[in-house]
């Protein structure tokens, strides 16, 4: 062992998180992996990692671009909408069964319209096990929308949460729902309006929606640990036609935009017509 | 015999506090009885307050404090409170009347006996030791907000003196404990001789015969001390000791359970009544404890005060009952439920008493407890959420979705107001039983049944057809497949002829389109509707 240089005594005697003196002289040329150091450090070229094993979405083009493989568990995700009805719940169906079938329990906050049962079940949803909270019927709107989600979030009981926030929530609110999430052992979804995308937001993962087509949905990743992403994600969804309609479906998809091109023009010369006047 | 005394020496003024609002403590305060003062808080001492002096006295010493009217039935509510808790414990359970103030007025008991030894091992462990048990007492009798002396000794009445001896500041320890009866009666000796009850009264006579202790007392002649100070001190300081039998009857505890608190001063606020209610829901948890039960509905009775005289209007009181989804008995849950409750509920007027009763009782097995989240940890879990949900939303907001086999969309589903969680962390309602069972069969069945869309619009949007073209919202709809037929309902109010149509709007979402069959009159000759759409 006298044959040692200094150095490499030092390093050994040191610590055990230290390097062991061999690979002292090669810290330069390895690259730098900060994400071995703690699950929250990571590059900026390099996706996050969750802490907790995500929720596989069921989409694997997706799953590639959310940090962690897939939806987060004790915190919030975001999905900004134009309007209900564009496939979102098809998009959380894989997850929502996966959470059911590992006996936990789903609940929903405020939905904006009535669910029908019987296309719940045809997800493979077991519909009689799932919780609808609705309190949009008191005096003053969305705060109990708010204190029922943040008990059901800290209670740490449930096992995936689906919430239609009120529109144009302040910003303190939905941190609040972030820190009460992170008592939250599975995925936590809140639906907002398009509009909050110009708005900074305390969830860590926000995606925004727009349907591309029947049975298509574009999704858009505005925020994620990670770096950001340009064009949208196209995903397949669960389909609701049948194969003939699905192709006349896109042959008027393709006539829109053909008509719209030709409907630009008139629309103009509308425009200005209104401005003369 | 091992016998554990709780002395309460501060009973009746705590029982006067629980009656004031909160904070309240701290301020002087004082008891008052026909002849003057008989209790004083700390912050009263301090001013000069002491027991004996007159009510015009105090007055002029403090002006500021507070003073209450002592009231035995009060104080006797208050400790029935530590008797129950007690009562957790072991069967026999007694007390033993304070040192009597002069003979005509009975004392009221200050101090509760309970007979241990045959539950040294279940709550002292295998080792049966005494301070396992003494500290899950001091925990069950701690929500009552008493200052509780403890001792312990083999006979009844020398537990009950030993409790009453007086502290010296820091040399003595809290607790006395006497295990053996030499011990016990090595410690009586060295006791003051006015600790015996009937003793009081010749405290005097006594002191000038240059008795101080127990022990001097008993070291003179027995027929010479009877003859002179009665029968009763040395019948007294001999069961003491355990040199004659003590026979105790033990307390039964009451089959139905009701408790009240008379408040000191009107409450206004919710918080002011939660405040007192809280020390009624303490009450009645050590009862529920004592009976091994778990509360299923118990009733909150405030009592008004009237505005005026003659005043018909205000109603007398207002009852507040809290029905349970699962039987419990946690102190905070049941707080937490009865403050969403009270937030909601205006009060005609302040309240001046409060009542608790205990409606209907629930006897089932204890829990296991836990230390790590198991599936039977997050059903409780998830049955408080509910719960809470339910007390501040309203029973009806908790929801769930039921399949019914109805053609018609909108009775295809329905919703039913959840009732409980069962194991698992699975819902169960009122109305629907034998449906959860056979909901695998109805996934099945919903595979095969046609497409439905996931949103159902409560009203039927109206659409504008212009030149054979659907428009919603401004933009063109293109039918994508249809009809499918749904005739049904004429059996009913609801009769549906309609044909159905999935339709793309030019962002590309699907919705569910109808046209109705034959034109509805009051629809104003518009045949298309919105009816879903495919979230």
């Amino acid at each position: 062992m006298d044959v040692l240089p200094p150095a490499a005594f030092v390093a050994a005697s040191a610590s055990a998180p230290r390097r062991p003196p061999s690979v002292v002289g090669a810290v330069q040329r390895a690259p730098l992996q900060p994400d071995l150091l703690h699950p929250a450090l990571w590059l900026g070229h390099q996706l996050g990692r969750q802490a907790d094993a995500a929720v596989p979405s069921g989409f694997a083009a997706l799953d590639q671009q959310l940090p962690g493989g897939g939806w987060p568990r004790r915190a919030l995700t975001e999905l900004l909408l134009p309007h209900p009805g564009i496939g979102e719940i098809r998009l959380l169906g894989a997850c929502l069964v996966a959470t059911q079938r590992a006996g936990r329990l789903v609940m929903l906050f405020d939905p904006p319209a009535d669910l029908s049962a019987w296309a719940l079940a045809r997800l493979g949803l077991d519909v009689e096990q799932l919780l609808l909270i609705s309190t949009r019927s008191r005096l003053i709107a969305g705060s109990d929308t708010l204190w029922a989600l943040e008990q059901a979030l800290k209670s740490g009981h449930v096992g995936a949460v689906l919430a239609w926030l009120p529109p144009r929530l302040r910003t303190e609110r939905l941190r609040r729902l972030q820190l009460a999430a992170q008592a939250h052992d599975g995925p936590a979804f809140v639906f907002r309006e398009v509009a909050a995308a110009q708005r900074p937001t305390a969830a860590p993962l926000r995606l925004g929606l727009r349907a591309a087509g029947a049975d298509r949905l574009a999704v858009r990743v505005l925020k994620r640990r990670g770096p950001p992403l340009e064009g949208p994600v196209h995903l397949e969804l669960p389909t609701v036609l049948s194969a003939a309609a699905g192709q006349r479906a896109q042959e008027a998809i393709a006539d829109s935009a053909t008509a719209g091109a030709r409907q630009e023009e008139p629309a103009l010369r509308t425009a200005s017509f209104v401005n003369l006047a | 015999m091992l016998w554990v005394a709780l002395h309460l020496p501060l009973l009746s003024l705590e029982s006067f506090v629980a009656t004031l609002v909160a904070g309240a403590a701290a301020r002087p305060l004082a008891l008052m009885d026909v002849h003057g003062i008989v209790s004083a808080n700390v912050a009263a001492h301090a001013l000069g307050i002491a027991p004996g002096l007159k009510r015009a006295t105090a007055l002029a010493l403090a002006p500021q404090l507070t003073l209450g009217q002592a009231d035995a039935a009060r104080d006797a509510r208050s400790l029935a409170a530590v008797v129950h808790a007690a009562l957790a414990f072991t069967p026999s359970v007694t007390t033993q009347p304070a040192r009597a103030v002069s003979a005509s007025r009975p004392a009221s008991p200050d101090t509760v006996l309970l007979e241990v030894q045959a539950s040294l091992r279940h709550f002292g462990g295998p080792e049966r030791r005494l301070d396992g048990l003494l500290q899950q007492l001091h925990r069950a009798i701690a929500p009552l907000g008493h200052v509780v002396h403890v001792a312990s000794a083999p006979t009844p009445l020398g537990a009950a003196l030993l409790a009453r001896m007086p502290r010296a500041r820091s040399s003595l320890p809290h607790e006395r404990h006497c295990p053996d009866l030499p011990t016990l009666r090595a410690t009586l000796d060295a006791a003051p001789v006015w600790l015996l009850g009937p003793g009081r009264e010749h405290w005097e006579a006594l002191q000038g015969m240059g008795l101080r202790t127990l022990g001097d007392l008993l070291r003179l002649p027995r027929s010479g001390v009877a003859r002179r100070f009665g029968a009763d001190l040395l019948g007294e300081l001999d069961r003491a000791r355990g040199e004659r039998p003590d026979p105790r009857e033990p307390i039964a505890l009451p089959a139905t359970f009701e408790t009240r608190l008379e408040l000191f001063a009107r409450a206004d606020t919710t918080e002011q009544v939660l405040h007192g209610a809280a020390l009624l829901l303490a009450r009645m948890v050590a009862w529920l404890t004592a009976q091994h039960a778990h509360v299923r509905r118990f009733t909150l009775v405030m009592q008004h005060e009237p505005r005026w005289r003659k005043d018909d209007r205000t109603p007398t009181e207002t009852a507040l009952v809290l029905a349970l989804t699962e039987p419990s008995r946690d102190p905070v849950h049941l707080q937490v439920l009865l403050r969403e409750r009270l937030a909601q509920l205006q009060l005609p007027a302040p309240s001046i008493e409060l009542r608790l009763q205990v409606d209907d009782l629930a006897r089932r097995a204890p829990l296991n407890e836990e230390l790590f989240p198991t599936a039977g940890s997050e059903r409780e879990g998830l049955l408080r959420l509910v719960e809470r949900l339910q007390a501040r939303l309203g029973p009806a907001q908790v929801q769930r979705l039921v399949q019914r086999h109805d053609h018609r969309p909108e009775r295809g589903s329905e919703l039913v107001a959840a009732t409980a969680v069962l194991p698992g962390g699975r819902v169960a309602a009122a109305a629907v039983t034998q449906a959860a069972t056979n909901s695998a069969a109805n996934t099945k069945a919903a595979l095969q049944a046609p497409v439905r869309p996931i949103w159902l619009l409560a009203e039927h949007q109206p659409l504008h057809a212009r030149a054979h073209q659907l428009w919603l919202d401004g933009r063109a709809l293109h039918l994508l497949s249809g009809p499918e037929r749904i005739e049904t309902g004429w059996w009913d109010a609801a009769l549906a002829e309609r044909d159905y149509f999935i339709a793309q709007t030019t962002d590309g979402a699907l919705v569910w389109v109808y046209r109705t069959r034959l034109p509805q009159p009051e629809t104003l000759g518009c045949e298309w509707f919105l009816q879903g759409r495919f979230g």
